[in-house]
Parts: structure tokens; sequence; C-alpha cells
């Protein structure tokens, strides 16, 4: 078992290693896609100045604080994209038929489909991410915490928007809801969780995991808390083995569309 | 100009049949619209506080009516196919076609977004006046001069959007400008009107595309002026200008540079 699960993180990590090279083969546009990408994030700096000119705080976060937040979305975001890019399009995918490649992979077909590409962008997203916090202030056990949460709310992400696409086996337009779940998703973690309030509030907790991805980890890491440490860890878990489940469960519906394709 | 017209026409009709994936498209409309609302109910403390000239009400419809023209005029023409055809040489099956690819593109964005930008509309009324009530001093005689700005600023904002896009001739992939473009409207254009920006930055951001596509006809829905109209119409009218002559010279430019291998 322990062995699979090695070979499966070195095949992993394989694919992402090849998938990169295959981008580099342009440089230009590798470069300019990562730069404009931390421009890109940076242009909310506006926004945040201009809000922070008209009230002190917002939702109990002063600008240093919006910054942490706007980091953990940034590089959790950039880490799922990067690592498990055909996740978000899983949808497409499964509507179009297109999974009979990984059948026949002695691999695991969920990890081999949601590993199979990398968005190169998603590079500047991760390196935006440090660059805020660089800013809010940088100490090991930050940088630690940083780290860890990233690595856990990509994990989150990941699973979410892999349940969302894998609603495709079942729902006919599942593509559109997926998408449009998995961005609510991206749309909320940018904004300080206290704004909002009752039932959106408990839906941001638990269905729309926003809440623990990215709310909850910031308010450890400005204020540390071990009990809200260890739910995060154990909803990363169950979230992730709850993807797997559904994209098996739906597999066994999936027919394919007889597509000539295959992976260079 | 007929058959831009009928190219108009048919991908209109072709829209008609996929009214569900707008509706479905309506969810991310809803969520930011939502996002924005809770966002600036906190920041107004009270219905009755002005913030630099506006309601919290004129706010929240400021807002309604930029991200209704951003989310209503929104295509994947402009910003993927345009620099799909050149990065894949596709583009040689249509630039020697008896029409201008160009306008063929902006006839076929117009016809797509035609329907949902209507919808959009609709839905953005319904929204506003059951969330803050309907606008304040609103007069359905401005309307025609309104919808002149509108239909100027959709224009204007897809023809900066092909210029854009030509820049693949020479790097492969404009995406990234895109984004940068994006941000600009959305960050800068949509979130708030040019007086909540510091006074020196004003004449700036007066002088960007912000002030013809978002702000112009926004400012005009909520408190209009002849005096303003005939600002943002004149400098509509001058951008229009500005942004054909940028495309016609990349354009003319990049085709030459198009080198395609056969297939």
């Amino acid at each position: 078992m322990l062995m699979e699960v090695k070979n499966q993180i070195k095949v992993m990590f394989l694919s992402l290693k090849y998938n990169i090279m295959r981008q580099m083969t342009n440089k230009v546009t590798f470069i300019t896609n990562i730069v404009f990408m931390i421009l890109n994030n940076a242009s909310f700096i506006i926004q945040w100045i201009i809000l922070f000119s008209l009230k002190n705080e917002i939702g109990g976060y002063t600008i240093k604080e919006v910054i942490l937040l706007w980091g953990m979305a940034a590089s959790v975001f950039g880490l799922s994209r990067i690592l498990f890019n055909k996740a978000f399009e899983l949808s497409e995918l499964i509507i179009n038929g297109k999974l009979d490649t990984f059948l026949v992979q002695p691999k695991n077909v969920f990890l081999s489909v949601i590993s199979s590409e990398t968005k190169i962008s998603a590079i500047g997203d991760l390196i935006y991410g440090y660059i805020c916090l660089l800013l809010y202030g940088i100490t090991i056990k930050n940088v630690i915490l940083f780290t860890f949460f990233t690595a856990i709310g990509a994990v989150i992400l990941t699973s979410f928007v892999s349940i969302m696409g894998s609603l495709s086996f079942w729902i006919v337009k599942g593509d559109i809801i997926a998408d449009s779940l998995s961005n609510i998703m991206i749309n909320f973690a940018t904004y300080p969780g206290n704004i909002f309030k009752g039932i959106v509030k408990i839906l941001l907790y638990t269905i729309i995991p926003v809440g623990v991805s990215n709310y909850m980890t910031v308010d450890i890491i400005l204020n540390f808390n071990l009990v809200n440490f260890f739910y995060i860890v154990i909803f990363a878990i169950v979230i992730l083995l709850l993807a797997f489940y559904i994209f098996n469960r739906g597999l066994k519906r999936y027919s394919s569309s007889n597509l000539m394709n295959s992976r260079i | 100009m007929k058959k831009y017209l009928y190219i108009y026409k048919a991908t209109l009709v072709e829209n008609l049949n996929y009214i569900t994936n707008i509706l479905l498209g309506f969810i991310n409309f809803f969520v930011m619209m939502f996002v924005f609302l809770n966002l600036w109910e906190y920041i107004y403390s009270d219905n009755t506080q002005v913030i630099n000239g506006y309601t919290m009400q004129q706010m929240i419809w400021y807002v309604l009516i930029t991200e209704v023209l951003w989310f209503g005029s929104r295509n994947k023409i402009l910003t993927q196919e345009i620099s799909q055809d050149i990065k894949t040489g596709n583009i040689a099956y249509n630039i020697n076609k008896p029409y201008n690819y160009v306008l063929y593109i902006v006839s076929k964005h117009l016809g797509e977004i035609t329907i949902k930008l209507i919808m959009f509309i609709m839905v953005g009324i319904i929204i506003g006046v059951s969330f803050v009530g309907p606008i304040q001093n609103f007069n359905i005689m401005n309307v025609p001069f309104i919808l002149l700005t509108v239909i100027f600023g959709v224009i204007i904002n897809s023809i900066l959007r092909i210029a854009i896009s030509i820049i693949s001739f020479w790097i492969e992939d404009s995406t990234p400008f895109h984004w940068v473009y994006d941000k600009m409207i959305l960050v800068i254009g949509t979130l708030f009107p040019i007086e909540m920006f510091p006074e020196f930055i004003r004449p700036i951001i007066k002088c960007t595309p912000i002030f013809v596509v978002t702000y112009g006809p926004a400012k005009l829905i909520i408190d209009f002026s002849m005096k303003s109209f005939m600002n943002i119409f004149i400098a509509q009218i001058l951008y229009l200008v500005i942004s054909i002559s940028i495309v016609s010279i990349l354009y003319n430019k990049g085709v030459k540079k198009l080198n395609v291998n056969g297939g």
C-alpha cells in the first residue's frame, strides 16, 4: 500500500516536471505568463487601498491582514493549479468522453487525470503568495504555517473542484455548474470572512469550504489555535477521501465517446 | 455592410438556443453582487451616510451597473478565439474569405452578447430594485442618451480587446495582456466611481478606457446631466477613432508577418 502511494506520488511529480518542461519550450510566453500573473494579482492592492481609505478596518482586518489573506488565497490557488490543473477541467473531460487515455494506465485514474496538466501562470500566483507573506512579515513560524496551510488549502480546493467536476457524471449541464461553484470558492477567498453573516457564513465553512481553506488558516497564522488546526487537517482528509469516492462512483457511469486522443 | 449584419443575425439566432447556459452563468454574477453588497453594507455605517458624493444606494447601483456591463459583454471570441486562430494558423482560412476578419469578429461578438447583455440588464434591475430600491431621480426620458453611451462603451471595449488579441501575431499568447486590461477595468472601473480615488489620480483615470467603458454609462444612469453626457459621448467618439486606428495598424502589420505552415 505504502509503496503504491510512493509510486503514485513519484509519477505525479514526473508528470509535473514534463508539463513544465513542455511549457518552457516557448520561453517568452512562459515568463510573461508568470510575471503578468504577479502584476495581475498585485492590482488588487489598489482596491484595498481605496477601501481602507474609506474605513479603518474591514471585517476586523487592517490592510496588513488583508495582504496575508490575499497571499493565502493566491498561493492555495497557485499550488492547486500547478499540481492539479485538470481538476478544474474535469467536467469537460467527462462530458466529452476524454477519460479513455487515463483508464488504460496502470495508475490511479483520478490522480492521473487531475495531475496531467500544469497551469504555468499559477507559478506566478504561488510566487505572489509568498511576496504577500514577505509584506505581512516573515518569521520562521509564519513561513512554516503559511507553507503548510498552502498545501492543505490546495488539497481542499482541489478536492472541492473535483467533486463539483465529478457531478458531470450525473448532471448534463455539469460543466457550467462546476465552473460557477468553483469560481464562488475563489471569489469569496479574497474578502474577510467577517463581512458575511448568517446562513452564508455557515455555507462558507461547510459546503463551500473557503472558510476552512482560507479564513481559518489565516486566523491561525494571526493567532495560533490548536483545535482549529486539527479541524482544518481533518476537514482536508475528509474532503479528499470524498473526492476520490465520488469520482470513482461516477466513473462507473462513464461512457467513452470513442474520441481518439493521446498524451504527448 | 449587409454581410456583417447577416453574420450578426445568424449568431444572434444561434445563441437563442443557449439561453439555459446564459441563465446558469448568472450564478457567478449573483455571487459577485452578493459579495459587493456585503462589502458596501459593511463600509457604509448607515443608509444616510454619503461617501465622496455617493449614498449607499447610489454606490450599490453603480457597482451593479458596471458589473452588468462587465459580465454581459464578456466573450471568449475576443479573448481566446482570435489568439487561437493566430496561434493555430486557422486565421489563414479566414483572411482569404470575402470579408474583413476584424469586422467578422466584431459582428459575431455582438451577435453573441446581445441576448446575454439584455438578460443581464433585466436581472440587474431586479436585483437593484429588490435590494436597495429604485434609483433616485431617474428619468425615463434620459434612456436614449444612456443607451447610446452603453452601446458605444460595449463597442469600444470590444475593439480594445481585439487590439490586445492581435498582439498574438508577435508573441504567441496574448492572454497575460488581457489579464492586465481585465484587472484595470474590474478593479478601478467597476468597484469604485472615479470620485472615490484621490484627486490627483482622477484626471489620469479619465484618460483611460474606464471612463468610456464603465464609469461613463454607469454615472449617467445614477446621476444624469446633459453636460456629463456630452463629456462622455465626445470622449467615446475620440476613443472609438483611436482604437479603430490602432486595430487597423496592428492587424495590417500582423497579417504581413503571418507565416503559416501548410497542413
